[in-house]
């Protein structure tokens, strides 16, 4: 048995928890989003039986490189025709999986309205250290996620816009969210 | 390299049982109850194998009745002890018995007849508070096994027997799993009946026996022909009773120098266990148990899988869990030992036998550390 893309990611833009211990099958989910909602990275942890991992581990393989909506509509039967078959009593083996990867989509979507959220009041009520780098110009956001926003910026000192947007992104989220300039 | 450690589930048939059983499945064809010669001379084999598993009880040959089986010889104890005395048609048994003695004991108490359930310590031992506390005027069978098939604890035996005695009731034990493998001595024990089966000890599948003691009048079991006094109608399994005999007499005559050597084996395949396995508990560790069986929890790591993987590696355990229905349904004796399901859902049972090697036991301790190591770096509960 040799899983593909068992263990966890450092700094996952999104992460689930299926399952428990208790009931005998369980996984955890890590994924890694590019710019265009692409699954760059994903990482799972199963406890369970090998069935389950094998579904799990098919689920990452077919899930890699898809964008978030079409990493939904993955299917049960999908994960099974990608190992070539399962018995039918371990059919429910690969539901842990569609049920993970929901979940992680639907946390990465939280992240990111938090995200979007902070920067929009951020916008809206401009605090004055932002204001002073503004000056005159102008700032549009191209794309958020939840860990970079992507922005576009006109007729202002971009070194002190990102220094200050970041700041105040790290302060209102908690968190780490790179500024970037698109030209 | 074939390596069977499920000696638990069923044994390999000894060669010196299936060399007696072939003439019994070929020439000697005959029914044992026939009038003429070819079949009767039979019944003399039948007496001498009735005999030997006497011998290996403690019992006279007049004590024992042959069945299909330890299923069927529990279903026989319970079931016709519950219509010996209509004043006392109660049974007290424990949560940790064989299904055929718990389904066997809830069709006794559909029937409207009190049956109580006697809790166990965390390490597998009878609880003899909760024991003694169900035992009551209406309880006319105590029934007990002798070593538990899970985790191999010997349970009392001698001293529950000796309880159900002195509040008038009979005692039976399972020792489907016991017989063979420690010394059993009906009589100094106490015990009224006993069941055992022939596949446990290296006998033939569809054989087992209930010793049942003299002066004990049970109500028929099978109905049908005269066989067995009447208590249990059918043909004679010729072959299974000759074999369940050789079994017995092979067990009898390996008992004292197996129990040492099995029991060393398991001592090298538990420590092996422990070195190399971060995360392995020996359940019941503190306990008298078999020398044979160990049931140990893989913390972290899910049973079935390390099963699956050991399968691939031609390595036979089992486990008390199965992934089959979505529904996981974990051991029901880890549970009344106070073992939680996230615990009971990584234990593994190693049962070894007469027919285990060293070279056995050192194969599962190369293979299983690296599957239990893999399983543990992609298990999201490794290190809870």
């Amino acid at each position: 048995m040799n899983p593909r893309n068992s263990g966890q990611l450092l700094n996952p833009d999104c992460h689930s928890e299926v399952g428990s211990v208790q009931c005998g099958d369980a996984m955890t989910l890590d994924i890694q989003v590019d710019d265009e909602d692409r699954i760059a990275e994903i990482r799972f942890m199963t406890f369970g039986c090998a069935g389950a991992i094998a579904a799990s581990s098919a689920m990452t393989e077919i899930a890699k490189g898809k964008t978030l909506e079409e990493a939904l509509t993955i299917s049960n039967d999908q994960i099974v025709a990608f190992l070539g078959g399962m018995p039918e009593e371990k059919y429910h083996c690969s539901v842990m999986g569609q049920e993970a990867l929901e979940l992680a989509v639907a946390d990465f979507r939280h992240r990111r309205d938090n995200t979007a959220e902070h920067l929009n009041s951020i916008l809206r009520e401009i605090p004055a250290s932002l204001a002073a780098a503004l000056s005159e110009g102008s700032i549009d956001i191209e794309h958020i996620h939840p860990a970079r926003v992507s922005v576009r910026l006109e007729g202002v000192d971009e070194e002190a816009v990102i220094a200050v947007l970041e700041e105040e992104l790290q302060n209102r989220t908690g968190k780490k969210v790179k500024v970037m300039v698109i030209r | 390299m074939k390596v069977y450690l499920d000696n638990n589930a069923t044994t390999r048939i000894a060669p010196e049982v299936l060399d007696a059983m072939l003439p019994f499945l070929t020439e000697k064809f005959g029914n044992p109850s026939s009038f003429h010669s070819f079949g009767s001379d039979l019944m003399e084999e039948i007496e001498a194998a009735r005999e030997k598993v006497a011998a290996l009880l403690g019992a006279h040959a007049g004590e024992i009745v042959f069945t299909s089986g330890g299923t069927e010889s529990d279903n026989m104890a319970l079931t016709c002890s519950a219509s010996i005395n209509p004043l006392k048609p109660g049974l007290v048994t424990s949560t940790i018995e064989h299904p055929a003695v718990l389904e066997t004991a809830e069709c006794i108490r559909s029937r409207g007849h009190p049956v109580g359930l006697s809790e166990v310590n965390h390490d597998g031992t009878l609880n003899m508070d909760s024991f003694i506390s169900l035992i009551t005027e209406q309880t006319g069978l105590v029934s007990i096994m002798m070593a538990n098939n899970e985790t191999g604890v010997i349970m009392p035996v001698e001293e529950t027997a000796r309880i159900a005695h002195e509040r008038g009731a009979l005692f039976h034990t399972d020792a489907v799993q016991a017989a063979g493998k420690i010394p059993i001595d009906v009589r100094s024990s106490g015990i009224d009946m006993l069941s055992i089966s022939a596949h446990k000890l290296h006998g033939p599948k569809g054989a087992g026996a209930l010793f049942i003691r003299e002066g004990i009048d049970l109500p028929p079991f099978m109905l049908g022909g005269h066989q067995e006094n009447g208590l249990r109608a059918g043909t004679y399994n010729t072959a299974g009773i000759i074999g369940l005999g050789v079994a017995a007499s092979l067990a009898a005559e390996h008992l004292l120098e197996e129990k040492g050597r099995t029991g060393l084996l398991l001592g090298r395949l538990e420590a092996g266990i422990l070195e190399k396995c971060p995360g392995a508990i020996i359940v019941s560790a503190g306990a008298r148990r078999l020398p044979n069986t160990a049931t140990v929890l893989f913390r972290g790591v899910e049973s079935e899988a390390v099963m699956t993987l050991l399968d691939i590696e031609g390595i036979c355990v089992s486990s008390g869990s199965a992934c089959s229905t979505g529904e996981e349904t974990s051991s029901y004796v880890l549970a009344a030992m106070g073992i939680g399901a996230d615990d009971a859902n990584t234990a593994l049972r190693f049962s070894l036998s007469r027919y285990t090697t060293g070279r056995e036991i050192d194969c599962v301790l190369e293979v299983l550390p690296p599957i239990i190591n893999k399983l543990r770096k992609i298990s999201p509960y490794a290190n809870r």
